[in-house]
């Protein structure tokens, strides 16, 4: 008649079917977007004026664009560019979020305060929006880009932790421990990361997803990366004209993005609702 | 039984059936009125099914058979669209937790006036006026228009009941109506239930607690494991019980213990002067002096939130007072002042095995894992349990593992916070039997904090009552 | 039971929107600065086109605002100006923006409007089918379509209904606006994708609420089915879905922009985005102002809604 019952749900250990396909997914498309480049020896740049909108499996394994270059190459560097710029996007949102993140809940107070307000600004306007802002400086450059997506989504990390560990921090077994004489080094690395590390991980996948789709988003509406960069959303876009005589073409660089997001969020279990 | 009484609700060899095999075997039973019967035994005895059962609500995986015959209809050969229509109308449900089976979003009064509107027929204008009067009968009639997250545990309990005044029903299924209040609350529940029998209701009560049991009178029938062990007027059950698991039961109440023996006092370990705690413009307590010497047991007994648990945490420097002045023994480390938590998982890390824990804490003091071992078996507690992880082990071997982990910091002074009010009562009283064990050992000074009387009562050798203060006490489910 | 939670989300709501001003405004004015070439003479282009006295309208205008004085004086000035709606002109056109914005807003809020009405018809019905029963066909199917929705970005679900519905069947006009036929596709693609979303939410809730001890104990009280449906499940699913769209409003609000200059649809978004790529500052700011308070104010819509359906938000026990 134990009136105390198991409060706490084990995450549920291993990969799960979902998980796994997108775990698989992305071991795939990460190959395809390291091991591409080095390996496919055309120039994703070099134009052959005779093979424009070249079929899929002739001379080029993945056809030809409008300007005959490779799409096999195009497409390698692209999934670079997505997956390359949206891991450095997830690192510079991810570190200083998890890190204010750990501060603002252990400290709290004006410390709390001051970082709240920061990310009520950030927050007041929609992320795509300030990116957009920030894109007004220059437009088609890498830096306003990068640097607006990570000031958008480092909000997200900085919540997530602050708001977990500051569960954790007022529940009675750290009050138990600062009494056995535990310091906060031990409560942090053993208490405290252990419960946010999922989280984190689960948010990275999210913060990646985000950054691969609004990079092509953005891109695909001329205010991102411009061509001839090889960017899968501006790809998309140069090659809408030709749908009619090519539309796999148009269909290539859409499911790849499809793809890439779509092995975040499976291994991002998701579900974020 | 002095006189044979008619029997309304009669139970003749009922067995609940899951596909893996058999849950509740061979239970009969009956009620009448003013013989209301009470179900005791503790989680997954079967004794909710047998009330399933009888309510025709059972999940859909399991089966009932046997015969349940009530005022003449036999309701398990009824169909489920039968069964749902004697819902509220004849058989009425006394939710366990009422305060999670009212609507969060609908004031209580219109909560009770659909009972009139939808299961009565009446007109809007006099469902409304109805309910008003079924909650002024419970004594809430000022109560209507609050929501259910304004209202107290003993409320929320005394609305339900209205409900079932509100749609008639002759038969009240009460489900561990007593849980999560306490010791003042609930007795005001089992009074009101006592009524109902009295007004001529039939009832039938499930609890783990044996002085609901005791409160009510009337039948009572003990389970374990699926099986009806014991079956009696509750005068003589209670006073001459049979089975064994039964008399551990009754022994294990608090009010049945042997008063401890007085130990002579050492000298003062944590004293405090002039303690005052206020919250908001709210004092909770003002001119609180207390001193507690080596060997004591002082026990502060007094309703939720009355401020017990602060005074606790206070002597123990995890909070501040607003005035007034703690004084330890300076000869003593701060790590000999532990506490003992209500709830034993919280006070544990959830995703950390025990062993992983306690070997820890016996790496930072340079205490041997020997130690460990020793006290795991003073304590009776499995080696094979340190493998678990908190929530795997049950809440008294838990309470017992964080007063293992307390003791290798060979402490001087204890708070033990509520730290048995959670636990069954025979685990509650193996708890505190170890703990009395090494008070008389080791001159260790216990501060208890509890709601219950009779415990502190039979243990402490000073008790300290405190009052509560008025809205705070109503305010609070235990915890 | 006064207003005062209800006064304090207003509050809270207001001041996102200074917020989203002061933001807005700040990047505008730095903008301003250090684009290339001299300020007032892009103004003096904006107003008066590009012609000979170009340069003595210049000196005007750096004398009339005042383009002279220290950064900081100019800088409240601006924003000044920005709190008296007074957002300039067009350095492209001309005009005054706040006119071009009158005929932009009302197209955009239409097709938010359109993409929100959309959303709720496919989401919730879809979500209450999987969540009446958790794990069956149509929860399943439910789940398949938010993931494969929620993987695709706004833009190529765009292109692939436009390739879909007006090249290859011809249904639907490929761009333009006017009639419900063009907005149609727009808010299709922005209803999906909110639908993607607010399908799993609802599901969810239903689920939860189909599990709740109260939703049980209304039948152990003896209500209909129908009754215990309507008196207790509604308004308790829908708190989550409601608070959801605040959520939302931020894919909303995204979306329009990306799936205006999509599909050509004379919208703020689409406006936005060719003021970033002409570089043409007051319409920036204006278009981005414009989007800004639209999202604040679906939010604070939303949090009136919230308040409305939960007793429980903001009013003390």
């Amino acid at each position: 008649m134990s009136t105390v019952e198991p409060v706490y749900q084990q995450p549920k250990p291993g990969l799960g079917p979902a998980r796994l396909s997108g775990a698989a997914l992305l071991v795939a498309l990460a190959a395809f977007a390291i091991v591409g480049p080095a390996v496919i020896s055309a120039d994703p740049a070099a134009q052959d004026f005779g093979a424009t909108l070249a079929p899929i499996g002739g001379d080029y394994l993945l056809g030809a664009d409008h300007y005959g270059r490779s799409l096999l190459a195009r497409l390698a560097h692209g999934a670079r560019l997505s997956f390359g710029l949206a891991f450095l996007t997830m690192l510079a949102a991810a570190m200083p979020g998890v890190f204010l993140g750990l501060v603002a809940g252990w400290k709290g107070g004006w410390t709390e305060r001051g970082l709240e307000f920061l990310a009520t600004i950030v927050l007041a306007l929609p992320g795509l929006m300030l990116v957009l802002l920030l894109l007004a400086f220059s437009p088609g450059n890498y830096g306003p880009l990068f640097l607006g997506l990570a000031l958008t989504l480092w909000v997200e990390f900085y919540r997530v932790t602050k708001a977990a560990t500051k569960g954790v921090l007022a529940q009675p077994h750290i009050e138990a421990a600062r009494m056995l004489g535990f310091g906060s080094r031990y409560i942090l690395l053993h208490y405290v990361l252990p419960v946010i590390a999922p989280m984190i991980s689960t948010l990275s996948a999210f913060a990646m997803a985000t950054a691969i789709i609004a990079v092509s988003t953005l891109s695909a509406i001329s205010v991102g990366l411009q061509p001839p960069t090889p960017e899968l959303g501006s790809m998309i876009v140069e090659l809408l004209p030709y749908f009619a005589e090519a539309p796999l073409h148009v269909l290539l660089p859409a499911t790849l993005i499809f793809l890439l997001v779509l092995g975040l969020q499976l291994l991002a279990q998701g579900e974020r609702a | 039984m002095n006189i044979q009484l008619k029997q309304d609700l009669v139970v003749r060899n009922l067995s609940v059936h899951s596909r893996e095999g058999t849950i509740v075997s061979g239970v009969s039973l009956a009620l009448g009125q003013n013989q209301p019967l009470t179900l005791l035994g503790e989680s997954g005895s079967g004794k909710s099914l047998v009330a399933q059962a009888i309510m025709g609500n059972l999940p859909q995986e399991l089966k009932a058979s046997g015969q349940i015959s009530f005022r003449d209809a036999d309701l398990l050969a009824e169909t489920a669209i039968e069964r749902r229509r004697r819902w509220g109308r004849s058989i009425g449900l006394l939710p366990q937790e009422p305060w999670l089976a009212l609507d969060p979003t609908m004031p209580v009064g219109p909560q009770v006036a659909e009972v009139h509107r939808y299961v009565r027929g009446k007109p809007v204008g006099e469902s409304a006026a109805a309910a008003r009067e079924n909650l002024a009968e419970v004594g809430l009639a000022a109560a209507g228009a609050l929501y259910p997250f304004q209202i107290s545990g003993g409320m929320g309990q005394r609305v339900a009941i209205a409900m079932a005044h509100a749609a008639g029903a002759e038969l009240l299924i009460a489900d561990e109506p007593t849980k999560g209040l306490d010791a003042t609350l609930r007795d005001s529940v089992t009074a009101r239930l006592r009524q109902e029998v009295d007004a001529g209701r039939l009832l039938l009560t499930i609890t783990h607690d044996v002085a609901v049991a005791r409160a009510l009178g009337g039948m009572i029938g003990v389970m374990l494991d699926g099986r009806l062990i014991e079956y009696g007027p509750a005068e003589v059950l209670l006073a001459a019980a049979q089975h064994d698991y039964t008399k551990a039961l009754l022994a294990a109440e608090p009010s049945q213990w042997q008063r401890q023996a007085q130990t002579l006092p050492g000298k003062c370990v944590v004293s405090a002067r002039g303690l005052e705690k206020r919250y908001g413009d709210k004092t909770l307590f003002s001119g609180f002096d207390i001193d507690i010497a080596a060997g004591e047991v002082v026990s502060i007994v007094g309703p939720s939130g009355c401020g017990k648990t602060t005074i606790g945490n206070i002597l123990l420097g995890l909070v501040k007072p607003d005035a007034g002045a703690v004084t330890r023994d300076a000869s003593l480390s701060p790590l000999r002042f532990q506490k003992l938590y209500q709830d034993p998982p919280a006070a544990f890390a959830p995703h950390q095995t025990l062993r992983k824990g306690l070997a820890d804490v016996a790496r930072l003091h340079a205490r041997d894992w020997e130690e460990i071992r020793a006290l795991c078996a003073r304590l009776k507690l499995q080696e094979a349990l340190l493998d678990r992880l908190p929530g795997q082990v049950s809440g008294g071997e838990l309470q017992r593992f964080a007063l293992l982990r307390a003791l290798l910091l060979e402490p001087a002074f204890l708070f033990a916070d509520e730290a048995t009010s959670r636990l069954d009562p025979v685990s509650q009283q193996e708890v505190v039997r170890f703990l009395l064990e090494i008070v008389a050992e080791t001159g260790l000074a216990v501060l208890m904090v509890t709601h219950d009387r009779d415990l502190a009562e039979k243990i402490s050798t000073r008790l300290i009552p405190v009052a509560g203060s008025g809205t705070l006490a109503e305010a609070g489910m235990a915890g | 039971m006064t207003g005062r939670g209800m006064k304090n989300f207003l509050v809270l709501r207001l001041l996102q929107a200074g917020i989203v001003a002061v933001v807005v405004g700040a990047l505008c004015f730095v903008l301003m600065r250090v684009l290339p070439g001299d300020a007032a003479m892009r103004i003096a282009a904006g107003r008066y086109g590009p012609d000979a006295r170009i340069t003595d309208a210049a000196a005007k205008i750096r004398i009339e605002l005042g383009l002279d004085r220290p950064l900081a004086v100019q800088f409240f000035e601006w924003l000044g100006s920005l709190a008296r709606f007074d957002l300039g002109h067009s350095l492209v056109t001309g005009s005054p923006v706040a006119h071009e914005l009158q005929v932009q807003l009302g197209a955009s809020v239409w097709l938010a409007a359109a993409a929100l009405l959309l959303s709720l018809l496919i989401g919730p019905i879809v979500g209450l089918l999987g969540g009446l029963k958790p794990g069956g066909t149509a929860d399943r199917m439910g789940l398949f379509g938010a993931v494969t929705f929620r993987a695709v970005p706004p833009f190529v679900l765009g292109l692939v209904l436009m390739l879909v519905f007006s090249r290859q069947l011809g249904w639907l006009p490929p761009a333009g606006f006017g009639s419900p036929r063009e907005i149609l596709l727009p808010a299709l693609t922005l209803a999906l994708g909110l639908a993607a979303i607010s399908s799993r939410v609802t599901r969810n809730a239903v689920a939860a609420v189909a599990r709740a001890p109260y939703f049980a104990f209304a039948r152990y009280k003896g209500l209909p089915e129908a009754v215990v449906v309507r008196r207790h499940g509604l308004r308790n699913a829908a708190i989550p879905v409601v608070s959801y769209l605040g959520l939302q409003a931020i894919y909303l609000i995204e979306g329009v922009v990306v799936v205006e200059s999509l599909f050509a649809y004379p919208g703020i978004g689409h406006a936005l985005v060719h003021a970033i790529i002409e570089r043409d500052v007051p319409m920036v700011q204006g278009t981005a102002l414009t989007m800004g308070l639209m999202f604040v104010a679906i939010a604070a819509a939303v949090d009136l809604l919230t308040y409305w359906l939960d007793p429980r938000m903001g009013k003390n026990a």
